[in-house]
C-alpha cells in the first residue's frame, strides 16, 4: 500500500490529485467545525458582501456565508457522489465479470442489451429515475447509480475477458478448479486494479452529474448547501456579486479535477512501464 | 463489408430502440405503484385519480399497456400531452428540430478546432504547447455544462453586450437575430466538446505516430513532412467518425442542461418542462426520440467507418 | 578501402529512473562492401540498439557515451536532421523483425514501394511502378501487378517481408540492416526468405549486418560472425570457424546449448505400456452463427498413443493444429472423438474425473501468463498440492527439484526470471506426480542458453519420475535430440508419426522433408 502511495506521488498528477483529496476529505469530515458561521444563518444587512475580512468568500443574497455553506457542502456532495459510484460500480462489476465468466451466446446477449441501455445517455435516465422515485438526495443517488451501471459492466467485462483468457486461468480449468474459486480467486484479484482505477474517475462524474441534478432542481432541495444548488441560485444575481457563483463552480471542479488526477495517476502508478 | 454485416448492424440497432422502449416505459409507467398519483401529486382528488387513469389505460395489466404503447409509438402516436391537449410527437419532432440545428453547429466548430488542436498537440507531445492544452482539455472535462455554461455568460455578456444571454430566434424568422442568439449556447457546448475530442484525438494520434509502420516510413528516408502527411494523417484521422458519433452521446447528455440555461425550445427543454410538470406521454415521447436519434447516429458512424477503413474485415 | 560501415569503440546508455543502464560498450565492427557480418546476442544484449544506432533512431532516453559510426565516409552521429533523409532508405536500409507492422495498413503495396524509390532513385511515377513491378517478381512474388494494388492485411506474412526485402533492396544502398527477419515467420516461410536473402546478396553485392539471437542459422548465412553478450562484442570470427571452434567461454557455451539432433539426449527406450490412446479427435472453435459460417477445423480425426515414461514430439508450424491437441488432452477445448487413459473412455472435458485431471498436467508457452501475477509462488504450487493431496511442506523440496532456492516461495512471479518463471511452471505441473505432462512450446520464448537448461531439467524430472512426455515444438532439431517418437502435423492432419532413428529416411511425407530442409544443420 505504501509502494502504491509513493509510485503515486512521484508524478505532478498524483501528488495534486492527493493533496486535494485530502483537503476534501478534511472538509468533508471536519468541515462544520471549521466553518466560521452557522450556514444557514441569514443576515439581511450583509447581503451579497463582497470576499474580505468578514466573509471570506463573500455572502449571498441572504447574507448567508459563502464559505460555510461551501465547507458544509462537501458533507452533502462527495458522500453521495462515492455511494452512487459504489453501488452503480459494484453491480457492474458483478455483472460484467459474470458475463466474462459465462462466455459464449449469454454474454454476447447480456452485452447486446447493456449496449441498447447505453442509447440513453446518463443524465436523462437519471432524470427519468428521479422523476418517477421523487426529488431528493438519496433518490438522486440511487438514480445516478443505476445511471453508472452499465458503462461500469462494459468495462468490467472488457478487463474480466482478458483476465479470463489468460494462462494461468486455462492451468486453473486444466486442473479441475471449480468456477468459484476460478471467479473469486484467479479473475478478481487481476480484475480489481483497473476497476478502481475506472471508478476512481467514476466518482468525479458522479460529483458532476449529482451537481447537476441539484441545479436542475431535482436533486437536494433548498436550503441545502449542497453546491449545484448554490449555483443555481446565484445564477439570478450573477452580476451583482459574482463570487457567489464563482465560488461553488470551483468547488465542483476541483473536488472533479481531485478524484480525475487520483485515477489518472493510480493508472500510472499501478502498470510499472517498461523503460527501454 | 457484406450485405450480412449490413443486416446484421441494423438488426442490433432494431434490438436497441426496442431495449430502450421497454426501458422507458418501465421507469414512467410500469415502476411507479401508481402512476396516476405521481403525476396529479399527492393532494389530488380520488375522481381525478380515476380519470387520469381512465385516460392513461393504466387500469389495464402492464404488459397490456405496454403493447398498447408500443404498437401506437411505433406509428409515431405518443399520445396527447397532458399539459396542452395538442398531440405529442409533432411537438417533440420540431422541437428536436431546434437541437439539431444547435447540435450540428456545435459538432462543426468542435471538428474544426478540436481535430486539428489534437493533432498538433499530439505533434508536440511533451512540449510547453502540448501541456497547455492537455491541461485546458483537462480543465474542460472535469467542469459540468452549467458550471461552463454559466461561467461563460457570465465572462461574455458583460462585455459583449449584443449577445442575448436566453432565448431563441428561428433562423426562418431573423438569421441575424438567430445566428446571436446561437452564440453562446454553441460557444458553451462546443468548449465542453472540443475539450473531450481534443483528448481523444491527441491520444489516437500519438498511437499513430509511435507505431511501427511509421517508424518505417521515417527509416526508409522519407522526409518529415511526407511522413505525417501521407502516413500518418490519414490514420490519426480514421477515428474522427466514431469520435463524432461519441460526441453525439455527450451532446445529447449535455443538451438537457444547455437548453435549460439559455432556453432554447429544443427537446431537451421540452423534456424538462415535461418532467416538472408531469406529463407522461410527453416524457416518454421526449426520451425514445432521444434515445433513438443516438442509436441511428451510432449505426451511421459504424457504416460510414467500415467504408472507410479496409482493414476491417466483416464475416 | 573503406569498409561499407565501420563501428569504432562505440558506447550506449539507457537513462532510467533507476540512473543510467549500460546498453554498449566499446563496440567495435567492421564491414567491407559486398560482405555479410552475422550479430548474435540474446535477449537483452543490445544487439537491436545497435541497428538503431546507426540508423539514428535512439529513445529519447539513450545518450551515447563514446565512439564513431561511420557509414563509408560519413560520420553518422555528426548528420543533421535533414542530411538523414538523405541517408535513410539511400545509402543504409533497413529490414525488420515483424513486417505485419512495418507497413502501414491504409496505404497500398504499390505506393509504399514507389514512395521510397522516387525520392532515392529519382524515378518518375510510372517508371517507379514499372521498376516495382519488376523488383516485386525479383523477390519470387507471384503476380506482382496484382500485389501493388493490394493493402497489407491481403497478403501473408512470407509476402510482406518480401516487399519489405524488395523495397530496401530497391534503393541500391550500400549497406542494409536486417533486425530478426524471419522471427515473426513461420519455420518453412524463414527459410525461403533466408534463401532469397543469400540470392540477392551475391546479386548485389550489398554489405549486411545481419541481426539474430539464432547461431547455427547465422553460420548458413553470414561472412563473419561477431558473438555480442551484455553489449560487448566477446568474439568475432569466420562463420564456419566460430562454430567448430570457439574461443570464447560465452561462445562455447551458445555453441553448446544449440540444439543438434546428431546429438542425442536420452538413450534409453519406453516401455511398451500405453498411457494414453488419442483416436479421431477433431477440435472445432466457433459454430456456425447468423449469417456466419462455421470456420474450419483445427484438428481433424487425430490419433496417437503415448506410452509410459515415452517422450512424443509434436510438431508442426502455426495453425497446424497441435495446440489445439494440447487444450483437447486437458479439456480446454471441446473435441469430437476420444481418449483412452487408465482403462477409462473420454468424450469430453466433462468425463474428465480427478483422477485424470491429477495425471495429465499441461506446461504453457509464456511463463508470464501461466503464473497469476498476484499470487506468490508458495501459493501457486501449494494449490494442486492442496488439490491432490500432497503435503504443503513438500514447496521447498518441489523448487529445490527445479533449482530454484527455498525463498523464492515468497516471491511473486514479476520478480522472476522467464527462466525462472518456466521452472516455477514446471514443478506446478510436477506437484501431482503426473503420468502425463504437456509441454506446448515451452521453450520457444526463451533463449536457446536458458533452453538448454530447461531441457536438461525436463530429462532429469523424467529420470526422477518416470512422467512421460508430449513435447510440442515447432524447433525439429530440438526434439529429434530428445523424443522417442515424432508426430508432424500440418493445417490439422497428422502427417507423419515416426520413431526418432527414421527420422532421415526417404519414405517420410514430403512435408516432413521440406520441414527438416527449413531446420538448418548447422555448420561445424
Amino acid at each position: 500500500m505504501t509502494e502504491l502511495l509513493t509510485r503515486l506521488v512521484r508524478k505532478p498528477q498524483g501528488a495534486i490529485g492527493l493533496a486535494l483529496l485530502i483537503v476534501l476529505a478534511a472538509a468533508c469530515v471536519c468541515g462544520p467545525w471549521f466553518a466560521p458561521y452557522a450556514p444557514e444563518k441569514m443576515d439581511f444587512l450583509g447581503r451579497f458582501r463582497a470576499p474580505g475580512w468578514q466573509h471570506w468568500l463573500g455572502a449571498d443574497q441572504f447574507g448567508r456565508d459563502v464559505m460555510s455553506r461551501l465547507l458544509v457542502g462537501t458533507r452533502a456532495t462527495i458522500p453521495m457522489a462515492l455511494a452512487a459510484t459504489l453501488i452503480g460500480s459494484g453491480t457492474g462489476a458483478m455483472i460484467g465479470t459474470a458475463s466474462a465468466y459465462l462466455g459464449g451466446r449469454l454474454d454476447e446477449i447480456i452485452m447486446r442489451t447493456i449496449d441498447a441501455v447505453m442509447a440513453i445517455p446518463g443524465l436523462l435516465m437519471a432524470l427519468l429515475l428521479v422523476s418517477t422515485l421523487g426529488n431528493g438526495a438519496g433518490n438522486a443517488v440511487l438514480a445516478i447509480a443505476v445511471a453508472f451501471t452499465p458503462s461500469m459492466v462494459r468495462i468490467t467485462r472488457a478487463v474480466a475477458l482478458s483476465v479470463r483468457h489468460q494462462d494461468y486461468v486455462k492451468v486453473a480449468l486444466a486442473r479441475g478448479e471449480g468456477a468459484a474459486w476460478i471467479v473469486f480467486r484467479e479473475m478478481l484479484p487481476n480484475v480489481m486494479a483497473p476497476i478502481v482505477i475506472e471508478a476512481t474517475i467514476r466518482v468525479s462524474f458522479a460529483i458532476m452529474l449529482f451537481a447537476t441534478l441539484s441545479f436542475l432542481g431535482l436533486g437536494a432541495q433548498p436550503p441545502a448547501s449542497e453546491w449545484g444548488l448554490m449555483v443555481a441560485e446565484a445564477r439570478q444575481y450573477m452580476h451583482q456579486a459574482p463570487w457567489v457563483l464563482i465560488a461553488p463552480s470551483a468547488a465542483i471542479a476541483l473536488a472533479a479535477i481531485a478524484f480525475n488526477l487520483v485515477g489518472d495517476g493510480l493508472r500510472d502508478a499501478l502498470n510499472p512501464k517498461d523503460e527501454r | 463489408m457484406t450485405f450480412a454485416w449490413l443486416v446484421r448492424r441494423l438488426l442490433l440497432m432494431l434490438y436497441t430502440i426496442v431495449i430502450v422502449g421497454v426501458l422507458v416505459f418501465a421507469i414512467t409507467q410500469a415502476l411507479p405503484a401508481d402512476a396516476a398519483q405521481t403525476l396529479l401529486g399527492e393532494n389530488a382528488s380520488p375522481e381525478a385519480l380515476a380519470a387520469v387513469r381512465e385516460r392513461l389505460g393504466l387500469n389495464d395489466p402492464v404488459w397490456l399497456q405496454f403493447v398498447h404503447w408500443a404498437t401506437r409509438a411505433a406509428a409515431g402516436d405518443f399520445g396527447v400531452s397532458m399539459r396542452t391537449g395538442l398531440p405529442v410527437a409533432p411537438e417533440m419532432l420540431t422541437a428536436l428540430s431546434r437541437s439539431l440545428l444547435l447540435a450540428v453547429c456545435a459538432l462543426i466548430v468542435t471538428v474544426a478546432v478540436a481535430v486539428p488542436l489534437g493533432i498538433f498537440a499530439a505533434l508536440r507531445q511533451g512540449r510547453l504547447a502540448d501541456t497547455v492544452t492537455s491541461v485546458v482539455a483537462y480543465l474542460g472535462v472535469s467542469l459540468p455544462e452549467f458550471v461552463t455554461a454559466t461561467v461563460l455568460t457570465l465572462l461574455l455578456t458583460d462585455k459583449l453586450p449584443f449577445l442575448p444571454a436566453t432565448g431563441y430566434v428561428s433562423p426562418l424568422e431573423d438569421v441575424g437575430s438567430a445566428i446571436r442568439h446561437l452564440v453562446l449556447p454553441v460557444l458553451t457546448v462546443s468548449v465542453i466538446l472540443i475539450a473531450h475530442v481534443m483528448r481523444m484525438m491527441r491520444s489516437e494520434t500519438l498511437d499513430v505516430l509511435q507505431s511501427d509502420y511509421i517508424r518505417a516510413a521515417r527509416l526508409k528516408g522519407l522526409p518529415e513532412r511526407t511522413v505525417l502527411a501521407r502516413h500518418a494523417l490519414r490514420n490519426a484521422l480514421l477515428p474522427v467518425v466514431t469520435i463524432i458519433a461519441l460526441d453525439v452521446g455527450y451532446l445529447l447528455g449535455g443538451i438537457i442542461v444547455i437548453e435549460e440555461i439559455f432556453a432554447i425550445p429544443g427537446i431537451g427543454r421540452a423534456l424538462m418542462i415535461a418532467i416538472t410538470t408531469r406529463d407522461l406521454p410527453s416524457i416518454q415521447a421526449g426520451a425514445v426520440i432521444m434515445a433513438v436519434t443516438y442509436a441511428l447516429t451510432n449505426t451511421a458512424a459504424d457504416v460510414v467507418y467500415a467504408l472507410l477503413d479496409r482493414r476491417i474485415r466483416y464475416d | 578501402m573503406t569498409p561499407a560501415l565501420s563501428i569504432q569503440n562505440y558506447g550506449l546508455d539507457y537513462v532510467t529512473s533507476a540512473g543510467p543502464v549500460e546498453v554498449l560498450r566499446n563496440i567495435s565492427l567492421e564491414i567491407a562492401p559486398g560482405e555479410v557480418l552475422g550479430l548474435v546476442g540474446e535477449s537483452g544484449s543490445g544487439k537491436s540498439s545497435l541497428a538503431w544506432a546507426l540508423m539514428r533512431h535512439l529513445p529519447r532516453n539513450a545518450r551515447e557515451i563514446s565512439g564513431s559510426l561511420k557509414l563509408s565516409d560519413i560520420d553518422l552521429r555528426q548528420l543533421a536532421p535533414k542530411q538523414l533523409t538523405g541517408v535513410r532508405g539511400r545509402r543504409i536500409g533497413m529490414v525488420f523483425q515483424d513486417p505485419s507492422t512495418a507497413l502501414n495498413p491504409t496505404l497500398t503495396i504499390g505506393r509504399q514501394i514507389t514512395e521510397a524509390l522516387q525520392r532515392h532513385r529519382g524515378l518518375r511515377p510510372r517508371e517507379a511502378d514499372a521498376l516495382a513491378i519488376e523488383l516485386l517478381g525479383h523477390v519470387e512474388l507471384r503476380n506482382p501487378a496484382a500485389i501493388m494494388r493490394r493493402y497489407p492485411h491481403e497478403i501473408s506474412g512470407g509476402e510482406k517481408q518480401r516487399v519489405v526485402i524488395a523495397t530496401a533492396f530497391g534503393c541500391r544502398p550500400e549497406v542494409i540492416l536486417f533486425d530478426e527477419p524471419t522471427t515473426a515467420l513461420d519455420v518453412i516461410t524463414g527459410a525461403r526468405i533466408l534463401d532469397l536473402f543469400a540470392r540477392l546478396r551475391t546479386e548485389t553485392r550489398v554489405a549486411a549486418l545481419y541481426i539474430s539471437h539464432d547461431l547455427a542459422m547465422m553460420t548458413r548465412v553470414a561472412d563473419r560472425v561477431a558473438v555480442i553478450k551484455h553489449g560487448r562484442v566477446v568474439e568475432q570470427a569466420g562463420a564456419a570457424e566460430i562454430f567448430r571452434a570457439p574461443r570464447a567461454a560465452e561462445t562455447r557455451a551458445l555453441v553448446a546449448a544449440v540444439p543438434r539432433p546428431e546429438r542425442r539426449l536420452i538413450h534409453d527406450t519406453p516401455d511398451e505400456t500405453v498411457v494414453l490412446a488419442a483416436k479421431a479427435i477433431g477440435v472445432r472453435y466457433g459454430n456456425r452463427g447468423l449469417f456466419r459460417a462455421a470456420p474450419p477445423p483445427a484438428t481433424n480425426a487425430i490419433a496417437f498413443s503415448i506410452r509410459a515414461g515415452e517422450i512424443l514430439g509434436l510438431v508442426g508450424e502455426s495453425g497446424s493444429g497441435k495446440s489445439s491437441m494440447a487444450r483437447a488432452l486437458t479439456g480446454l477445448a471441446r473435441f469430437s472423438g476420444e481418449i483412452s487413459f487408465a482403462g477409462r473412455t473420454l468424450r469430453g472435458a466433462q468425463d474428465m474425473n480427478a483422477a485424470y485431471r491429477r495425471d495429465v498436467q499441461i506446461v504453457f508457452q509464456h511463463p508470464d501468463a501461466s503464473l497469476n501475477p498476484r499470487h506468490r509462488v508458495g501459493e501457486i504450487l501449494s494449490r494442486p498440492l492442496k488439490l491432490y493431496g500432497g503435503n504443503p511442506a513438500d514447496i521447498a523440496r518441489m523448487l529445490d527439484q527445479v533449482r530454484l532456492p527455498a525463498s523464492y516461495a515468497q516471491r511473486f512471479p514479476h520478480q522472476l526470471s522467464g527462466g525462472e518463471k518456466q521452472r516455477v511452471a514446471i514443478a506446478r505441473a510436477f506437484a501431482t506426480r503426473p503420468k502425463l505432462v504437456i509441454c506446448d512450446e515451452i521453450t520457444a520464448p526463451l533463449d536457446v542458453s536458458v533452453q538448454a537448461q530447461i531441457i536438461e531439467l525436463l530429462l532429469a524430472l523424467r529420470a526422477e519420475t518416470g512422467a512421460a512426455y508430449l513435447f510440442i515444438t515447432h524447433d525439429l532439431n530440438l526434439i529429434r535430440q530428445i523424443a522417442h517418437r515424432i508426430a508432424v502435423m500440418r493445417r490439422g492432419e497428422l502427417v507423419d508419426c515416426l520413431p526418432v532413428e527414421d527420422f532421415d529416411a526417404d519414405h517420410v511425407h514430403p512435408y516432413t522433408s521440406e520441414l527438416m530442409a527449413a531446420s538448418p544443420v548447422p555448420v561445424g
